[in-house]
């Protein structure tokens, strides 16, 4: 008897083993049903998966539409934010998995204008490679991920972009004691070997340039910065070039003692203004995503801050900034399907523009005074239309 | 430690199990004792040539330990960096107030592997004191060697800077200074001394008498040209370094473990006696778990210092011992796996410890899945749809397909049967094509169990036989269905175990599930694959050659990129596959055309005689296939398949190429990102490399004791 059991018994394993491959293949089939389901604002995909979130905003919209993204953030609770995950300052990746930084706190300041809430965000940090094709399958709904508006993405790519939240540009590196200044110019640098990563615009630009200043010079690439800033410690590299924010966030931490680096010319060559990325035709969620970029910069222009927005609130100091904090009854964020203090709560949980920028740039040594990303009132770029 | 000879319970059970036959190995002949220095005549130094090689590479080998010690342990390295994430690489954004459920696994995985061990392992003879000895007194040499080729550490001054001399301070006037600058002369007279010695010997015939000169002579110089490499550094470079005595006095800790090493080593050796260090065994697995036992006890006691990343904070206390977060969770695991594999060897020879093996397989396989689902996800089951549907359904099926099982397996059924089966099939088959079209809305898994009941009622004949047997087949149905129907309701159920991306962990978490699921699908595809290339049907030929070929054909980061980035694209709307699910998808269809072609292999070894014999019996294809074929084709390919195992759990790094957080791509992009450790990433890859290395050799080391156990390549 026992000899017809073991056949039989290792048969079932087997056989059970089947069934489990099956149950996972049964997972990839009914997985993607729970996202619809979740996902979708009218939930049709009959008993699979009961769909939860939708009362709470059924009264404060009323224009409903098939297609609508905000509507199918505002069911999910939840926003989808793609997010670099590693570039400093912008958005790191803690020990514990958390992200912090200038762009994080904006996907944060987003979710406060959308649920009052700046921890309902689910942080996908995406690859530059990757970054358009899930805002494309909607697995992000918003970038916030140090991209670049150019014409081509706004066309060929089929992306729009949200009002720049940080003008960048790129900018070259070199050692003092190499005799360059801050008010070196890239004529200075001629026969210097120049180092950047491989792939970018970067590359192409610093060529530009170089050729626009009548001068000859090495070029180098490397995989990536690590790599670059690595070689120009050992002295491989003269001058280093890419995004003036990065090179900043370099000198502020890589430095060694007793070297003293300098970033010029003053003036970038090249722009790069970094802001929101989203789908094309969503109108409804990029009016929400702008918006609360330009709400942080008018509490800026008025000095409403996170810690007297309150004050603000109950006393406005103008009639704009009643509208925008949602105290006065012309207020403008129920016609954008969102609470009346919206704003107030991103003011209050993330801050004005001013504090999101000094709590994660001052420390790496971006100041805002004379450069592009002050505001428009000291000379700067930092412009937001009126509330009205 | 008690020493005990193999293990008599082996012996009965294994005449039992067909997988585990056990050859005695044939007797060698008894190799004579030599001393060290006899050995090191005749193994090093016996001639010119061998000498000098000799030479060679002992100071090729020194130069590369020194070199890769300075830069593990130079002041420049920030391992703050690797401490400080030592969570975060291993489960990314895993919440740490749910730590206990990543722990709850581990145990889980520790206590099913002590009770393998203990309950099925066929452990041998174990290490032989001799060889232990040896390798605990090599060891403490190799420790000591360590500690002294090691450079000095350099100055710190109080900002943690590393202090420079002053230009034109070179240490030329000492000794350490003289040896440094004339190092290269000093090394190339040594070997110049080397070479003139070997001819010497040569000529005086010293070589084929097997005097002792040689290794004497050859030995003092290479003990010169270490001591060369090793004072060097103390006379060296721009850097201000400490002295001799307290570069040895900082590594007092070091010196403690070389000592103990060397000395319980040399306490074996001395204190048995030759006779007795022959001839008696530990049990390797006591060998394991006394290096375990060290390592965690140097958890408690040395202070490898306490790095975290805390509400915001970084907590940095480098004289301080680990957390106890990681210390009391080791030291629990390290004692469920004593516990459970002393359980296991003492259920062993015990009718209970037999009837435990196959349900421990089973629970093997089981594992995966439920510690996914069940305990590291939480699932919020939601209970009125649970009660409504799921339990019905799973009810239904059970009863109705326990039904129809019994009904087919009677032994005179007969061609009703296989019509009733083939029915079944075409209900199930149509059922899908509903499906496609969208026919008949029916949750998913009502049309998988179907196609399960399909697949057991064509095999069910197979298992015809009296009531006992019947009622087998009509349990193992049931217990299927209710293991399906309960994973398929934890799949469903959202996590509540909450992180701040969107996938529930990564790091070196990702790599294991991603490996551990790849083998699990991709084994029973290969399986398939195989027998249908070797199959006698050309459309099943066709097809199986047709796959294999593509995919073997198509490189295996093409495959990721489509399953991770683009194949939601050609979802349907709203539909989506996370990316560890497409991750998975893309290896296992790559790795199921390996295996099929490894299989192949193996199905080619099986002689014919075989399948005559499986057919005079009176077998089935399936049966023969099953009970025969199977078996010992999946013996032979033991070597490959397990080397695309190994190949398959390195290759997960190309994760961190398609945009996962795996373990490569937190060590190599994430950490060098974060401000506070901006730039360091050599590391983290030198840490990554390290743990990788530790999983492969494991599993190379124990392939090969499973292939000496089934006697592959001596059959």
């Amino acid at each position: 008897m026992s000899k017809n059991k073991r056949p039989l018994w290792r048969a079932l394993a087997v056989l059970l083993a089947l069934t489990l491959v099956a149950a996972s293949c049964g997972d990839d089939g009914d997985d993607p049903e729970v996202t619809a389901a979740t996902e979708a604002a009218a939930p049709e995909t009959g008993d699979e998966e009961p769909a939860d979130a939708t009362t709470t905003v059924a009264d404060v919209v009323d224009d409903t539409q098939d297609g609508d993204i905000l509507e199918t953030i505002l069911a999910r609770g939840e926003l989808n934010c793609g997010v670099s995950g590693s570039a400093v300052a912008f958005s790191e990746t803690q020990p514990d998995g958390s992200q912090t930084g200038f762009d994080a706190d904006y996907c944060r300041a987003v979710a406060a204008a959308l649920f009052g809430d700046a921890e309902a965000v689910e942080f996908t940090p995406l690859t530059a490679a990757e970054r358009f094709t899930a805002v494309q399958t909607g697995e992000v709904d918003v970038l916030m991920r140090n991209t670049t508006w150019t014409q081509s993405r706004d066309t060929e790519v089929g992306m729009d972009f949200g009002p720049t939240t940080y003008y960048d540009g790129q900018q070259l590196m070199a050692r003092e004691g190499d005799g360059f200044s801050g008010g070196s110019q890239v004529a200075d640098i001629a026969g210097a070997v120049v180092c950047t990563n491989a792939g970018t615009t970067t590359e192409q630009n610093v060529a530009d340039a170089a050729e626009a200043a009548g001068i000859e010079i090495e070029l180098t690439t490397f995989e990536d910065f690590d790599q670059v800033t690595e070689n120009f410690i050992n002295d491989a590299c003269d001058v280093i070039t890419t995004d003036g924010s990065a090179l900043v966030g370099r000198k502020a931490n890589q430095q060694p003692a007793g070297e003293n680096w300098v970033i010029f010319p003053a003036t970038p060559i090249s722009k790069e203004p970094l802001g929101p990325t989203y789908g094309q035709n969503q109108s409804r969620f990029a009016d929400v995503v702008n918006w609360t970029v330009y709400a942080t910069i008018i509490a800026d222009e008025k000095g409403i801050t996170s810690a007297n927005v309150a004050d603000m609130a109950a006393n406005p100091p103008d009639a704009e900034a009643a509208r925008l904090l949602g105290a006065a009854d012309d207020e403008q964020q129920s016609n954008m399907g969102l609470a009346p203090d919206a704003f107030y709560q991103v003011i209050l949980q993330v801050g004005n523009y001013d504090e999101i920028y000094s709590r994660h740039l001052n420390p790496v040594g971006l100041t805002r005074e004379g450069s592009a990303n002050a505001g428009w009132l000291d000379g700067g770029l930092i412009y937001a239309p009126p509330a009205r | 430690m008690t020493s005990t000879m193999g293990d008599p319970a082996a012996t009965p059970a294994a005449t039992a199990d067909l997988w585990a036959q056990e050859r005695e190995p044939a007797q060698k002949p008894e190799e004579p004792s030599l001393s060290a220095g006899e050995w090191l005549g005749r193994n090093l130094f016996s001639s010119p040539v061998n000498s000098l090689l000799t030479v060679v590479f002992t100071l090729l080998v020194l130069l590369a330990g020194r070199g890769l010690l300075n830069f593990t342990f130079s002041e420049e390295r920030v391992w703050r960096a690797v401490k400080t994430n030592m969570r975060f690489l291993f489960t990314h954004a895993y919440p740490q107030e749910q730590y206990a459920r990543v722990w709850f696994c581990v145990g889980a995985v520790a206590v099913l592997s002590g009770l393998s061990i203990g309950l099925l392992a066929k452990t041998g003879r174990g290490i032989s004191m001799k060889k232990l000895s040896m390798n605990l007194m090599a060891a403490g040499g190799a420790i000591a060697v360590g500690i002294l080729l090691r450079e000095p550490s350099a100055t710190v001054d109080s900002e943690g800077l590393v202090v420079h001399r002053e230009p034109g301070t070179a240490l030329d006037d000492s000794f350490a200074g003289w040896i440094d600058a004339n190092s290269l002369a000093l090394l190339g007279l040594l070997l110049a001394a080397n070479v003139a010695l070997a001819v010497w010997f040569r000529y005086q015939g010293v070589y084929l008498r097997g005097g002792p000169e040689p290794r004497t002579a050859h030995g003092v110089l290479v003990l010169a040209s270490a001591a060369v490499l090793i004072v060097q550094q103390y006379g060296e470079g721009e850097i201000v370094r400490e002295s001799f005595g307290s570069a040895m006095a900082d590594r007092a800790w070091w010196w403690l473990a070389a000592a103990l090493l060397g000395a319980a080593g040399g306490a074996l050796w001395f204190g048995l006696g030759d006779a007795r260090r022959r001839n008696t065994f530990v049990p390797a697995m006591y060998v394991f778990f006394g290096a375990g036992a060290l390592m965690v006890l140097s958890a408690w006691v040395y202070p490898w210092g306490h790095y975290a990343f805390l509400e915001g904070e970084f907590i940095s206390e480098p004289g301080s011992t680990v957390a106890m977060t990681t210390k009391l969770p080791w030291t629990v695991m390290l004692v469920l796996l004593v516990a459970s594999f002393e359980a296991g060897r003492a259920l062993r020879a015990t009718p209970a410890g037999r009837r435990l093996r196959v349900p421990l397989n089973l629970l093997w396989v089981l594992a995966p899945f439920v510690l996914y689902w069940a305990v590291l996800r939480d699932p919020d089951l939601d209970w009125d749809h649970v009660l409504s549907t799921d339990i019905p359904m799973a009810l239904f099926f059970a009863a109705f397909g326990g039904l129809a099982v019994w009904f087919l397996a009677h032994p005179r059924i007969g061609e009703v049967g296989r019509v009733i089966a083939v029915a079944l099939v075409g209900v199930a088959v149509l059922n899908w094509v509903a499906a496609f079209f969208g026919w008949y809305p029916m949750l998913q898994k009502a049309r998988i169990s179907f196609l399960l009941l399909a697949v057991v009622a064509l095999l069910a004949h197979n298992f015809a036989g009296d009531r006992t047997h019947r009622m087998r087949l009509v349990v193992a149905w049931v217990a299927i269905m209710a293991v399906f129907h309960w994973l398929v309701t934890l799949v469903n159920s959202p996590s509540t175990v909450d992180t701040p991306t969107d996938a529930l962990f990564g790091g070196f978490a990702t790599t294991l599930t991603v490996a551990t699921f790849t083998l699990l699908l991709a084994f029973p595809m290969g399986v398939l694959l195989a027998l249908a290339r070797t199959s006698k049907l050309p459309i099943f030929r066709v097809l199986a050659t047709a796959y294999i070929e593509v995919f073997r054909g198509v490189p295996l980061i093409t495959l990721l990129f489509f399953f991770v980035l683009i194949f939601n694209l050609f979802l349907p709307g709203g539909m989506s596959l996370t990316d560890i699910a497409g991750a998975t998808i893309g290896f296992a269809l790559f790795s199921a055309a390996y295996l099929a072609e490894n299989i192949r292999g193996g199905l080619q070894a099986v002689r014919r005689g075989q399948y005559e014999a499986s057919d005079a019996v009176g077998f089935s294809t399936v049966q023969r296939t099953l009970f025969i074929v199977l078996p010992q084709a999946l013996r032979v390919s033991i070597p490959p398949l397990v080397g695309q195992v190994i190949a398959t759990f390195k290759e997960t790094s190309l994760l961190a190429v398609a945009g996962m957080f795996d373990f490569l791509r937190i060590a190599d992009k994430v950490i060098s990102a974060q401000s506070e450790f901006l730039g360091v990433k050599r590391e983290g890859l030198l840490f990554v490399s390290f743990i990788y290395w530790i999983f492969a050799y494991n599993m190379s080391k124990h392939s090969q004791r499973i292939e000496k156990r089934l006697g592959v390549g001596e059959r």
